[in-house]
């Protein structure tokens, strides 16, 4: 056991000598995509195929590395840490590197700079490792596509920009990453884009996306102006918290800043342990409640700004992780090719919003508000999504739903500070969900491209590794009990019941209550989609008599995925020694990230933390809802209405069905209140502004005076050079007239 | 030094030559005329030149004039050349028949 240890945290490299070559892992699959795109055509099929997973394969070898090196603590050794350019502390297993001066304008500064501490090192691993085992899968899926080079070079591009995301060590190389998986996104959405509804389903991604994106960049701008006014204004009693000579910490973080630029999640991480909550601590210290003094931002206190930036981060991880009010793009981009849907919208891009506010944990916790915001919105989201999927036919718009209603819960996690947990289902889920969206992949393959689950049916014999594969992954969504999602979910409602945000006491019950709801849906929903699809007879209007297995190419990766999210409920186990008796191994493990958000919430007692494991009855109380879920969804597609066939549903139920299918009619309501008038308005603008103004006014009436003016001017050539020298002589006499006249006086 | 006649007479005469031979440009119809007045015009700069040179006495503008009539001299035998050029195409030299500018 302590040699297998000592393996685990001694890395074959030294961590500051691999640390310079961090890019490599960016700037392969970026490799991949330029080769592919560029030269994809010539080389032919295989080529391409092998060099898209080859380099991912690479950047999967070097993120395992990286992981390594971030664990680095040799027996007798020092563990790998950082040094910190904000404070005199070093950061904690975390790797680095900076590549200097991005760009700078007068103060504002961006330093091209990556890291990887444990949060970002998972969050590479599952990347880089389900992203190659999709990108294998996507080989045979994509086998008689005419343009394979084309649709692996967004896939690899798209690998690059979530690493880019994931490796930044500020938010504007975060943003870069951002863009990029948002614009990835939608080429691979609107891949297909021949078919009108395909693309038309890549501009809503983009287009609800770009909204999302535009409230980031006025956060980010926020975030600026405040930490341009905390330095002008923070005393030296502020920066006792983050070093053990207050001055010498406050030269440090101001050092920091000249070098780093503002936007540097350490430097963020320093400021947000150098505000406390109230004065009671330092008297002299500026607070949450401080006003700003100078600047755009006069008069607002740091706290209301602090809090209106991370909301406007809010909408910007809504349409990044498909939450209220812009998920509704998330359903529709299922248009894209099946493993495309299980990448973006499983495993990587939808998890961007959970990643950011889990970096940002330290200024969340600061603000109560926008953490109830936050909790409120993943809870609303969560509940509305898991309701919608009940009633969707379509398999890959089931699972669509249940990610929205699944990162809804990540981000119920995220808003009530149980961050560990928050990631740790986004691990699990990114494996099963993986798993559940290439099981639909290879359903349809072997069926003809049927996605209708009324249309399929009795799948179990003649597609048996998808079958099993299918039913792992389901038990595990579902939270049933030997499987990670059981555990990764349980944990993350057990902390939404037990941390309390000061001011919003009775939130966390409520939110628990609808987290348990929740839990029934999923079961409900999930069961529903397995048994339409697996179990029972074949449908009479299936598109083929049999089904047939997929390649080997197909059902290896979700082999590999289905493992993956059984033993994935490791991390979830208490083994792991800590002050306060066992803990999970993912608390553990991501405690060096999360210490400051600990830090500040203990010291600043708006938010409690909890770190009491679930109990037995926490476990039954979610067994039981699961299975009472589960149980239902089986008896009533199983036993219930195939015993009433041909009997007519009554009118309410059908009622309440088609209000579900419809999807509560929000794409109407949204198309009804933003939509029509902004559509309307911009028919408006075309109409008054554009046609009337600048075509008619502008561009066709200077060239109407111009052409008139040079009409009349035409009389005036007479081609006499006597006349010409008739108007030289009389300018000239005009000069001398004006010379004299000038004399004269 | 034998008394000297003012600048002011020399001006003015300059002034009259000037005139003269704008007239005759804007008004004379014969191309070769037109010329001859042109180098009125010339002649009467030239004039002002040295007396302004003779007042100053320096010899700029003697060099000045010598230049102009370099200068009068290479654009009269191009201009010659042009009207006989002209008058063997169309036969006359009459200026206002003669209306080219305009193309």
């Amino acid at each position: 056991m302590d040699a297998l240890k000592s393996f685990f945290m001694t890395a074959p490299v030294e961590p500051a000598v691999f640390a310079q070559s961090l890019w490599l892992i960016i700037a392969l699959p970026l490799l991949g995509a330029f080769v592919c795109g560029v030269f994809g055509k010539k080389l032919g099929r295989a080529n391409v195929n092998f060099i898209a997973c080859a380099m991912v394969a690479g950047s999967f070898a070097l993120s395992v590395l990286a992981f390594w090196c971030v664990n680095h603590a040799p027996s007798g050794g020092t563990p790998v840490s950082m040094e910190n350019a904000f404070s005199s502390s070093a950061i904690r297993y975390a790797l680095g590197y900076d590549y200097g001066i991005w760009f700078a304008a007068g103060d504002f500064r961006v330093n091209l700079a990556l890291l990887v501490d444990h949060l970002s090192g998972i969050m590479l691993l599952v990347i880089t490792g389900v992203g190659f085992l999709i990108h294998v899968y996507s080989t045979s899926y994509m086998e008689h596509d005419e343009s394979p080079w084309r649709y692996f070079a967004y896939l690899n591009l798209f690998i690059a920009a979530m690493l880019t995301l994931v490796l930044a060590d500020n938010l504007v190389l975060l943003f870069v990453g951002w863009e990029g998986v948002g614009l990835a996104s939608y080429l691979l959405i609107g891949f297909w884009y021949t078919d009108a509804a395909k693309a038309w389903a890549g501009r809503k991604a983009f287009i609800a996306n770009r909204i999302g994106d535009f409230a980031f960049l006025i956060g980010s701008f926020l975030i600026v102006l405040l930490v341009g006014a905390f330095n002008s204004q923070a005393s030296t009693s502020n920066f006792a918290p983050v070093g053990i000579n207050p001055e010498a910490a406050q030269v440090r973080f101001r050092e920091g800043l000249a070098m780093k630029g503002p936007l540097t999640f350490q430097g963020l991480e320093v400021m947000a342990n150098s505000v406390p909550a109230s004065s009671d601590k330092a008297p002299n210290a500026l607070t949450l409640q401080t006003p700003i003094q100078a600047g755009p931002l006069a008069g607002r206190t740091f706290g209301g700004v602090l809090t209106a930036a991370l909301l406007l981060f809010l909408l910007g991880a809504a349409g990044k992780s498909a939450q209220f009010p812009l998920y509704v793009w998330l359903p529709d981009a299922m248009a894209g090719p099946t493993p495309v849907s299980a990448l973006i919208h499983a495993a990587t891009m939808v998890t961007a919003g959970v990643y950011l506010f889990c970096r940002m944990s330290y200024l969340l916790v600061l603000s109560p508000t926008a953490m109830l915001v936050v909790a409120s919105i993943g809870a609303f989201t969560a509940l509305i999504a898991a309701l919608i999927a009940f009633a969707q036919d379509d398999i890959k718009k089931v699972l669509a739903y249940s990610t929205v209603s699944q990162l809804g819960l990540m981000f119920m996690g995220v808003g009530t500070g149980i961050f560990w947990a928050a990631v740790l289902h986004l691990v699990t889920h990114a494996f099963f969900k993986a798993c559940l969206f290439l099981g639909a992949g290879s359903v349809m393959h072997g069926n003809g491209d049927e996605t209708d689950i009324k249309k399929l049916g009795g799948l179990r014999q003649e597609m048996t590794w998808t079958w099993s594969t299918f039913l792992i992954a389901t038990l595990a969504i579902t939270g049933i009990a030997p499987f990670s999602g059981f555990f990764s979910k349980d944990a993350l409602l057990h902390g939404v019941h037990h941390n309390h945000l000061h001011g919003f006491e009775s939130a966390s019950t409520l939110l628990y209550a609808v987290g348990l709801v929740i839990a029934a849906c999923t079961a409900f929903y999930m069961t529903r989609l397995y048994v339409l699809t697996f179990e029972g007879k074949r449908s009479p209007e299936a598109k083929t008599e049999h089904a047939h297995e997929s390649s080997g190419y197909m059902t290896v990766p979700l082999v590999i995925l289905a493992i993956l999210s059984v033993v994935s409920l490791v991390y979830a186990l208490p083994l792991m020694p800590s002050r306060n008796g066992p803990q999970p191994v993912m608390e553990n493990f991501l405690g060096p990230v999360f210490a400051s958000a600990e830090r500040i919430a203990t010291r600043g007692a708006l938010v409690s933390l909890d770190h009491s494991l679930p109990t037995m009855a926490d476990y039954l109380i979610a067994w039981v809802v699961a299975l009472v879920g589960g149980g239902a969804a089986a008896f009533a597609y199983l036993k219930y209405y195939p015993s009433r066939v041909g009997q007519p549903a009554p009118a309410f139920a059908r009622a309440v069905r088609r209000f579900t299918q419809n999807k509560f009619y929000v794409d109407e309501v949204y198309t009804f209140l933003i939509i029509r008038p902004v559509k309307n308005l911009g028919v408006l603008l075309f109409k008054l502004v554009d046609t009337m103004l600048i075509d008619t006014v502008l561009v066709r009436g200077t060239a109407w005076v111009t052409a008139r003016v040079g009409g009349a001017l035409r009389y005036a050539q007479t081609g006499d050079a006597q006349a010409y020298a008739a108007v030289m002589a009389l300018a000239l006499l005009g000069g001398a007239v004006y010379a004299i006249i000038q004399v004269l006086q | 030094m034998v008394h000297s006649v003012d600048i002011k007479y020399y001006l003015v005469l300059a002034a009259v030559l000037f005139c003269l031979g704008m007239f005759g440009v804007l008004v004379r119809r014969n191309a070769l005329v037109v010329f001859m007045c042109v180098e009125l015009m010339l002649n009467a700069a030239n004039l002002t030149f040295l007396s302004f040179a003779r007042l100053n006495g320096d010899a700029t503008g003697h060099v000045s004039a010598f230049f102009v009539i370099a200068v009068a001299a290479a654009e009269a035998s191009i201009g010659l050349a042009i009207v006989i050029a002209v008058f063997r195409s169309r036969g006359t030299v009459n200026i206002e028949e003669i209306r080219t500018m305009k193309h």
